[in-house]
This record gives structure tokens, sequence and C-alpha cells, in this order.
């Protein structure tokens, strides 16, 4: 296992320009996981209002009833499972250049489900004298919530939602189900040609804590910002 | 119309949460530039009364008029039009934590579109400088006393212009030091002429300002008289009761 690393070390990066592949491994990890990230908010807030509203108003039953089917489907089938169904069935396999974004559009939407429970839980941590005090100045309630509410929910939940897309980008890593070609699947691919597997495994673990550690070290400055207000 | 006489009309207005009937059929009339002050005993209902003159609570029953306008039964867009016209003070202040001073004033107002940003700004420096405050336009509530974050809250009701100012007990979560500069800014405002109604437990403030009195109790206004009156020579036992323990 451990003997002619600088071999092992030549083989895997420059022989061939095999970093070349590792490199666009991680271009595709990067894109998805991104893509994942947005779509995740995305859809986790609409969710998240849309269930507040519906336990609000009483009115609209059935989008809440859609709402809750979507979140324990998700969080209740397992997210290869699932990106095998939208790249097989949905998608009927997809071409090798679709694959990513048909892999981005799943990650995205498992993501959503656990996401629209953070921010539900968020909002429900807002004192209801903030939504009163909006309404009163004759704030229609979708312009408090916007404007009101979801700031103030945002930060609340933020280190949850950090945590939630920390999962989300090593998640990415089982790509390789449907033949896209990310960081790890990159690394298969060249310890499958070099029959070397200590450098490519391990390089490839410590490019995905790199990534997660950037990734906190962000989240941090942001805490950091909206804790503005906070200040005494 | 007869309704239109009146600023905020209320017919047999009820209000049941759960099993528990809080208000028990109230029809009150109010007219611009009157003051009135509620008082009565904790869950006498002084609160939800004022909750519903602009449909925070919405009534289980009866009717709410404003300007000649029925509240109750209005489509959403009509009552956040009037409730615009309808300042609210809250006991907790509610100021909007993660926004500055300006930004707590001046956000409804640009929101709405009733100003744009430049007349919103320049409005909250005035009425701020008039709480002598306008030192604190970029502070965040947190870097407030509580009776700073009050008067602001005021001034954020302020900003809208608004017809009648609702106070649901502004001073019952101060500091007793405090509570002094809340009440003679709401005094100040009462000398303006604004039409306001005012749930408190501050005697002295409601026998200095108020035009009329109001004692709740058990759901039900049992009492309605000019301060003097009220004070001096109250009638119903109740309120007879009622001022011989808070007095």
């Amino acid at each position: 296992m451990f003997e002619d690393i600088p071999g092992q070390i030549y083989r895997t990066l420059i022989q061939d320009n095999r970093w070349l592949v590792l490199m666009d491994g991680l271009l595709v990890t990067l894109m998805v996981a991104g893509i994942a990230i947005v779509l995740g908010i995305v859809i986790g807030a609409l969710v998240a209002i849309a269930k507040v509203n519906v336990v609000y108003s009483g009115r609209m039953k059935w989008l809440g009833v859609i709402c809750e089917i979507y979140t324990t489907v998700i969080r209740g089938t397992p997210v290869v499972v699932q990106l095998l169904i939208m790249y097989f069935i949905i998608f009927g396999a997809a071409s090798d250049k679709m694959a990513p974004y048909v892999g981005a559009l799943a990650f995205g939407i498992n993501s959503g489900a656990y996401v629209s429970e953070v921010i539900r839980a968020g909002i429900m941590s807002i004192d209801r004298g903030q939504m009163e005090a909006g309404r009163s100045l004759g704030l229609p309630r979708n312009i408090t919530m916007r404007s009101i509410i979801l700031p103030q929910a945002f930060k609340n939940v933020l280190p949850a939602l950090g945590n939630e897309f920390i999962v989300l980008i090593k998640e990415t890593s089982v790509l390789g189900f449907i033949a896209v070609t990310d960081l790890t699947m990159a690394a298969q691919l060249i310890r499958s040609r070099t029959f070397d597997a200590f450098i490519p495994l391990i390089l490839t673990a410590l490019i995905y804590l790199g990534i997660v550690l950037l990734f906190t070290w962000a989240l941090k400055k942001l805490e950091k910002k909206l804790a503005e207000s906070d200040a005494r | 119309m007869e309704t239109t006489q009146y600023l905020i009309e209320t017919k047999e207005l009820c209000k049941q949460f759960k099993d528990n009937l809080v208000l028990k059929s109230i029809s009150k009339t109010i007219s611009r530039g009157e003051k009135v002050v509620i008082v009565g005993p904790s869950g006498s209902g002084k609160s939800t009364f004022l909750r519903c003159l602009n449909l925070l609570e919405i009534p289980t029953s009866g009717e709410v008029w404003f300007e000649g306008k029925l509240l109750t039964g209005a489509s959403e867009q009509e009552i956040d039009r009037l409730r615009a016209k309808m300042g609210m003070v809250f006991q907790q202040f509610n100021l909007f934590p993660h926004m500055t001073v300006e930004g707590n004033i001046t956000l409804a107002p640009i929101k709405l579109g009733l100003m744009d940003e430049r007349q919103a700004k320049d409005r909250a420096k005035e009425l701020l400088s008039r709480i002598s405050l306008l030192d604190k336009l970029d502070a965040y509530p947190s870097q407030l006393s509580g009776g700073q974050k009050q008067r602001v809250a005021i001034v954020r009701a302020l900003a809208m212009n608004p017809d009648v100012m609702l106070f649901d007990e502004p001073t019952s979560a101060l500091d007793p030091e405090m509570v002094g500069e809340v009440l003679d800014f709401m005094h100040a405002l009462a000398d303006d002429g604004m039409t306001m109604v005012v749930v408190s437990h501050e005697m002295g403030f409601a026998r200095e300002v108020a035009t009329r009195m109001m004692f709740m109790d058990d759901g039900k206004v049992l009492e309605e008289a000019p301060p003097t009156e009220f004070f001096g020579n109250p009638q119903n036992p109740r309120l007879q009761n009622f001022l011989s323990q808070v007095l």
C-alpha cells in the first residue's frame, strides 16, 4: 500500500496528464453541488412557506398535502435510488452531456426536502409579534414574510443549513451511479488504470475535506456579517 | 350613512377563543380626536378588543367599521390599505431586530409605495429628532433601551401618517424609570390632536389625557365616562373595587 509513493504520485497525476481527469471531476462535483444548493434553497424556502401558509390560513389544504408527500417520500428513500430513478426513468438515460444536470436536479430536489424542514423551523422560531407588527403597518402577508420573517429565520438556521449543504457536497460522490465523472469517479478511473489505490483515494478525500473547510469558513464569515444587528 | 361620522365603530363585536368567550357583543363608537383609555383587570378582554379594531384578531361575529368602511368581511387588500391608517404600538415593542432604526421606520412607507426612499428617510429623521433620537438612526434595536425602543416603535407607526393610534399596554414591559419618556411622548401626540385608543394601567396618564375612560371586565364594557367622573364617582361596583385596588 505505502510502497513507492513518488511513483504512485507520478502515475496518478503526471503520467498521461491524469491530473486533468481529477481537475475535470472536481469541476463537475463543484458545479453539481452548486446547482443543487441553489435549487435546495429555492425549493426548500417555497415548500416551507407553503406549509406555514396552509397551517396559518387553513386554505389550499391540497398544497399542504403535496408538500407533505414530497418531504416524506424524499426523506424516506435513499438518494442513490432517487438519482437512478431521475436518470433512468424520468429522463430515460439522458446524454452524457446532460447527465450532470440531471444529477444536479436530483440532488437539488433531495436537498429541498431537508432544507424545507430547517427553514420551516426557522420561521416558527420568529416571535409572532413580528408578523403582527408588519401587518399592523399595512404590509401584506407575503411582503412581511419576505422582508421581516424570512431574513430573521434564515439567520437563525444558517448553521443548520450549512450542515445540510456539507452533507450534500459529499453526497454528490455517488454521481458515478449515473455515469457522471465527478471527483470520486475520476479517482476511481485513475485507480483502475494504475492499480494504485492509496494516492488517488487519499488525495480525493483531502480535496473533499478542503472544499468543506472552505465552505465552512465562508459560512462563518456570513454568520458574522448577519450577527451585526445582535451587537450590543 | 350614519357610520361615517365615527372614525371607528364596532357592532355586536364578539370574540371566542375555543370555549372562552372573550368579547361579549361590544357596540362602541370612537370619534376623530377622542382619546379613549381602556382599563380593566387582566383577562377582561381589553387587549383583544383593541386588536379586533385593526383585525389583528379576527372577530368571531359582529362588525368593525373604520372611516365609514366595513373592515370585517373586506378583501385582504382593502384590510391592508385600511390597516395602514391605524398605527399600532405593542407591549413588546416588536421592532424588527435585523433592521436599523431608520430601516424600521422607512420599510412600510417605501414598500407600500406611499413615499420614495428620500421622502421616507427625511420623514424618519424629522420624527426621530422630535424624540431626540436622531443619533440612533443607524443603531439596531438591540442597542436601544426599552424606552427608546418603544418611542421608535411609536415613530414607526407615525411614519405612516395614521388617522388613529392604538396602544396595547405600551409601558407594561418597561423598567419604571423609562415609563415617563414614553408617556410624555404619547401625551405630546394627544396634544397634537391624534385620535388614540389606549389600553393601559397608567391611571395618572389616563386622568390627564383621556377624553373618555372605558372599564372592561368579563368581555363587556361595564362603565364609560370622562375621567373626572370615572375616577371621582364610579357607579359600577366592580369598577369601584378595581379602582380601590389600583389607585
